[in-house]
């Protein structure tokens, strides 16, 4: 079970209404199953604000009506957190960029972790055996995103902890 | 019963935070934007949202289905209606059987 940090570094988030293509660069990251039968699970996500006055960020973990084609790392990274370890053939496909735009679900959002990004952090952590699964690469189970839902917007920098199964 | 379960942390302590109607549509309790606010989550067993835990409105629905699991409002609703066990984990067998 390899695990890793999916980060993102001072990203200006805006906000972006559900089943709208989600900018390249204006959302914190998607995570994708690198192929049919991936799983994925998530057990960690943390936001970190650094604007220079109060933003008030309302943060969507929300599973992706459409998925991102051509995904391209961007103002993300991914990381194997154990440094011994052996990385599957196939990795989860990460990034906050792509040719075929991502679209956050209306109805499947996962996680609200609202707070304000002049200097505030939200966390979450599942108990052990309440990850967040992600299946396959296709709609609506095969990604999720970290975006700001309508009327949030904020410099937020984080990470998305997830294992591959 | 308080679930042993996930964890929700949000600290404002060095800024205004948000509004009681942001806090409110986005699940939390009024109040959760200022300061720190500390949560216990549980993940709906059937749709996987992640739901801050009300000790004070201990009502969700548990799917025997499911090893008496939570379900959110909505899942909870649906499964009071048809007493159907639409498990996560089930639709991810299902998907992954088509897939192989």
């Amino acid at each position: 079970m390899a695990r890793y940090s999916l980060t993102f570094t001072s990203v200006t988030m805006t906000a972006t209404a559900d089943t709208t293509n989600l900018v390249d660069s204006t959302y914190a990251a998607l995570l994708q199953g690198g192929n049919g039968t991936m799983r994925l699970n998530v057990g960690e996500v943390y936001l970190g604000g650094e604007s220079a006055a109060s933003a008030i960020c309302i943060a969507v973990f929300a599973r992706d009506s459409t998925v991102g084609a051509t995904v391209t790392a961007g103002g993300t990274r991914n990381a194997v957190t154990d440094a011994s370890n052996q990385a599957p053939s196939t990795t989860a496909v990460t990034g906050n960029a792509a040719t075929t735009k991502p679209q956050r679900s209306s109805t499947l959002h996962l996680l609200h972790p609202s707070f304000n990004a002049f200097g505030g952090i939200a966390r979450w952590q599942a108990r052990p055996g309440e990850d967040i699964s992600i299946v396959g690469n296709t709609a609506s189970l095969g990604e999720a995103s970290l975006s700001l839902y309508t009327g949030g917007t904020g410099i937020v920098s984080g990470h998305i902890l997830y294992e591959v199964a | 019963m308080r679930p042993q379960g996930g964890e929700l942390y949000i600290d404002n302590r060095n800024n205004p935070g948000f509004d009681d109607a942001t806090a409110v549509a986005a699940g939390l309790p009024v109040g959760a934007g200022r300061g720190v606010f500390e949560s216990a989550t549980f993940t709906c067993k059937h749709c996987q949202a992640v739901v801050v835990y009300n000790p004070r409105n201990d009502q969700h629905q548990r799917c025997r289905g499911c090893g008496n699991g939570l379900l959110c409002n909505g899942c909870g609703a649906v499964f009071a209606q048809t007493r159907e066990c639409k498990s996560f984990e089930r639709q991810i067998a299902e998907i992954l059987a088509k897939a192989s």
